[in-house]
């Protein structure tokens, strides 16, 4: 079983702090700015683009089960719904988890009601094809084929399966937005997609499409803690240049708790 | 933690679990609606509690604290939850290809497959679960290793035209990026093959002339380029999970799904 090491609790333990801060700042009305994503601009085009072809939008939430991404996908998802709803556009949600649909049935269902369209909302497009990847890639491929979307939007956790999927939409000409946190998968979506969000932007898309308080300050917060983790780094770049390599062994050092280190510290009297 | 039971008795817990979950999911539809908020969140706090706490409290010499002897109960929890979705998703399936067949739309008699396959593979699984023959055996296999995997097999190998047409589009010199990606790419591959080394393999092998050699040069890409580019990545990644995982435990983000924050 996998345990924290006490670097691990403490700096795990500040940074949720700082992002916990952030976001109850937000929430007191302080006012954040957050820069332009170029992918997740495309997608209001993209979702006009259907609605002006008069063709359905694709979405996919990968192969992931109930986790953070596929949670923070289904965020995404359903702010493109909405917008789409507002359009009075379909959006098809193939699904390879069944412990996903659901809560991605009712994602859509709550989007749709939200731009006050629950009315073309059809459960059967959120529909399950099957848990084996190959055969949900060749299920999405099939409804790409069938229903020639104008868009879609690929966000989640991807395999092999993302090329097929990316490269079937790439064939009937849909614009095609991606986002995942798979690294491995990234360059398959950069090669076959309009616009790819990569990284950490991937968990920035919903604050960046709703501007809600909480999801701003959050990451705000992400961005305070990935400047000290930017500094963590080039520090320790400096102390190993530099002939200090107990500073890495500090981190390494599963069993090694701080204040034993403190004390084993030279000319603390360890 | 918990020991396994036979005999009859295990009918009795099964039939007792069952009663105990009806009972459980009566009592919540009698909630008022005001209340399941709240009580959703402070499930979610305290699931994400135990598991924080089970993470973080200090351990002994045998890594293991007061918690951890019941993860692995907590973990078969959610695999029975996850066992009642997969009806769920059958059923999704199922109603989505009925109406098809009954609507005649275009492509219905590939819902009539999809069900001979269903209907075929299961019954086929389980003869040979239970009445394991060598008839059996051969009629499962034939649907599972000679259909299913074979199938899987395709989908997989289709993966490499893909490839070619994805890597035509994006190494065709549009730009100075495109040129940067071709030119490294190249160099990976010939650096790779035994051809490609087989050209700088005149280079020393050491000093400073080896650095040249083309798998040199490959090496130095994917370590110093490549490997420090996709760190960074994951860098972000990890922050914006821990970020988004807290608002969730804490449920602080209600808006994105749900109706309105809390």
């Amino acid at each position: 079983m996998e345990h924290a090491t006490w670097p691990a609790r403490i700096v795990l333990i500040v940074f949720s702090a700082i992002i916990v801060a952030a976001v109850l700042s937000a929430q007191r009305g302080r006012k954040l700015f957050i820069r332009r994503i170029p992918g997740l601009t495309a997608i209001d085009e993209a979702v006009g683009r259907a609605t002006e072809m008069g063709r359905p939008i694709l979405s996919s939430v990968g192969l992931g089960g109930i986790d953070i991404i596929t949670l923070q996908a289904l965020a995404i998802i359903s702010s493109v719904a909405q917008t789409a709803a507002r359009y009075g556009n379909r959006v098809l949600l193939p699904i390879a988890d069944p412990v996903v649909l659901p809560v991605a049935e009712d994602a859509l269902r709550e989007a749709y009601t939200a731009a006050g369209r629950s009315d073309i909302f059809h459960a059967e497009d959120v529909s399950f094809l099957s848990e084996r990847q190959f055969a949900y890639a060749a299920g999405v491929a099939g409804i790409i084929n069938r229903e020639k979307p104008a868009s879609l939007f690929l966000f989640g956790t991807f395999f092999a399966e993302s090329l097929i999927i990316a490269e079937n939409g790439n064939r009937i000409g849909a614009i095609q937005v991606a986002g995942t946190p798979s690294t491995t998968q990234i360059p398959f979506f950069i090669a076959s997609c309009d616009y790819v969000i990569i990284g950490d932007e991937f968990y920035a898309a919903t604050a960046y499409l709703t501007r809600q308080p909480t999801l701003l300050g959050s990451l705000v917060g992400q961005d305070i803690v990935k400047g000290i983790l930017l500094a963590l780094v080039v520090l320790g770049v400096l102390l190993l240049s530099f002939g200090q390599p107990a500073v890495f062994n500090f981190f390494e050092d599963k069993n090694l708790a701080l204040m034993q280190y403190f004390r084993k510290m030279p000319g603390t009297g360890g | 933690m918990f020991r396994p039971v036979q005999g009859p008795a295990v009918w009795g817990y099964i039939i007792g679990a069952l009663v105990a979950s009806g009972v459980i999911f009566f009592l919540l539809t009698l909630i008022p609606g005001r209340f399941r908020k709240p009580l959703i969140a402070l499930i979610t706090f305290l699931a994400g509690l135990f598991y924080a706490l089970e993470f973080f409290w200090p351990t002994g010499r045998d890594d293991t604290n007061f918690l951890t002897p019941f993860i692995d109960p907590a973990g078969q929890m959610a695999q029975v939850l996850q066992a009642f979705a997969l009806g769920l998703g059958v059923y999704s399936l199922v109603s989505v290809h009925l109406r098809s067949i009954a609507r005649q739309r275009s492509g219905w008699g590939f819902s009539v497959v999809l069900f001979a396959a269903l209907f075929a593979i299961a019954i086929s699984g389980l003869l040979n679960a239970y009445r394991p023959n060598r008839y059996n055996q051969n009629v499962f296999n034939f649907f599972f290793v000679g259909g299913l995997q074979a199938l899987d097999s395709t989908m997989f190998s289709i993966i490499a035209f893909y490839i070619v047409s994805a890597a035509y589009r994006a190494f065709r010199i549009r730009s100075v990026e495109a040129t940067i990606l071709l030119s490294s790419a190249f160099i990976v591959m010939l650096g790779q093959v035994a051809l490609g080394q087989a050209l700088t393999n005149w280079l020393p092998a050491e000093g400073f002339g080896a650095n040249l050699r083309v798998e040199n040069i490959r090496t130095w890409i994917l370590t110093r380029v490549n490997s420090p580019a996709v760190l960074a990545v994951d860098f972000g990644l990890g922050m914006g999970a821990l970020a988004t995982a807290l608002r969730l435990w804490l449920s602080l983000e209600r808006g994105s799904y749900f109706d309105r924050e809390l």
